[in-house]
Formats: C-alpha cells, structure tokens, sequence
C-alpha cells in the first residue's frame, strides 16, 4: 500500500517504527505516526503541527501519560497506597527488568490480525487507507505526510487524535492548515 | 489513621481490593508472557499459579498467538 507514497511520507512510517520500538510497544499506533509526523524531516505535516504548538517531547509525554490511565491509573495507586502498597515502587521494579510501561495489561488482540509484533494497528491501519483517500479526494497523485496527517485526523478516534485535542488544537482547523500547506506546496511546484 | 484494609467503609475498602485484583492481573499477565519467552509450558505455568492449565490457557493465550 505504500507505492504512492512520497520519501517523506515513508520517513514518517519508518520514524514511527522506531518510535514504537523504543516505548517498546508491539504495535505502531496512531500516537506513532503522529511522533513520526513530528521529525523535521516530515516536511508539510511537521510544518502544520509545529506551527499548532505541537513538540515531540509533549507528544511522547502524553503518550507516557495515556500508558498510565490504563487499567492501574492514579485511583488504584490511591486505593493501593491506603493498604500500604506503593504502586509507583512496584512500577518501578517490575520496569527494572522488564522495561517502561510493563506493568499495564495490554489488550487481548482481536483473532487473526495485526498481533504480531510491528504491524499497525487496526486504527493506524485505518489512518494509512484514510491518507490514500485524502490524496483520491484532493486529486493528488501522490500521498505525502500532510495526507498521513489529513488521514489521521479524519480517523479521529486513536490516541494520537485524543493527544491533539487534549493539546488544545481544534482538528478542524488542523485539518484546513494541512490542506493549505499542500495547497502552497504544490503552487511552488 | 483507618487503613483501607480495616476501614468500616466498604467503599474504600472495596476499593482497595479492586486495585489489588488489578495489579495482580497484571502482574501475573506479564509475568506468564515472560515465562512463554523462556520456553515454559502451559502446564508449568498453571502449576505455579496453582490453577488448572485449562484455565490458564483460556485467560492468556489469546494474548500471545504468534508464539
């Protein structure tokens, strides 16, 4: 599926990839892409982001951040501490060993798709179908990272999209500002 | 200072025991990923959480299929 993709827009799967890897998480997604977005490299997508407020460093923060509301999230490390028990010294024990986020029960993945390790997501997936779809809607020959990007926020549900919000950024205007940039793009072309 | 472990409210109390059903599931999720990476069986695993390999099996398989 990545046979229309510009060098830039597979800058932005590769960067996700490593990404991924390095919060050690077995599947890329959204949030990853959306990191990958944020590499200077990514040239329009990284633009638009940069200009909404958007840093990588935040981003990873949020996603840190989301790790933690899962299923033992600030509630249960209260409940745990009233009996005596220090959530946070069991974290970091058991990430010692086993590395960061480890202590998080992850998801009983849907039969037959996307489990083994480095796939997308079904959610990232969907994201990379969207920009394919952007690029048809806006008759462009080619999908870029601003597509990635239109695609991701038409996805609207993954995390990435709920970091963006949660950073304040309206996904309706980053979706014009996407359009705007290929639109510049392509007239300096 | 009443603990959540002798508080006469169950809503605290109750509360603490389902942080600690959630950390233990945790835990134990990834502490029985661990012991497929190193080549234990089911039944080994069963074993030490003294719990039938059925019921062991049934809980965590699906979580790791491509081993």
């Amino acid at each position: 599926m990545f046979e229309r993709f510009t060098t830039a827009a597979r800058d932005v799967v590769i960067s996700a990839q490593h990404e991924r890897e390095e919060f050690g998480h077995p599947l890329v997604g959204t949030e990853h892409l959306l990191l990958g977005m944020l590499n200077e490299g990514s040239g329009g997508a990284y633009a638009v982001l940069r200009r909404a407020g958007l840093t990588r460093i935040r981003v990873r923060e949020d996603v840190q951040k989301a790790l933690r509301q899962g299923p033992l999230g600030d509630a249960d490390a209260e409940a745990l501490k009233a009996i005596g028990i220090d959530l946070d010294e069991v974290r970091a024990k058991v990430e010692e060993t086993f590395g960061p986020g480890a202590l998080h029960l992850p998801p009983v993945p849907r039969r037959g798709f996307f489990q083994k390790e480095g796939r997308f997501s079904p959610r990232a997936k969907k994201v990379l179908e969207l920009s394919l779809r952007e690029a048809i809607r806006l008759h462009h020959g080619y999908i870029g990272p601003e597509h990635i990007l239109l695609g991701l926020i038409r996805e609207g549900e993954g995390l990435a999209a709920k970091i963006l919000v949660g950073q304040g950024i309206n996904l309706n205007e980053l979706r014009d500002q996407a359009e705007a940039e290929l639109k510049t793009a392509r007239d300096v072309s | 200072m009443a603990t959540a472990a002798s508080s006469a409210d169950p809503r605290v109390g109750l509360r603490a025991a389902l942080a600690l059903r959630r950390l233990a599931d945790s835990l134990e999720a990834l502490q029985v990923v661990n012991a497929r990476r190193l080549g234990w069986s089911w039944q080994e695993i069963a074993d030490a959480l003294e719990v039938t390999k059925q019921a062991v099996h049934k809980k965590h398989a699906p979580r790791m299929r491509e081993d």
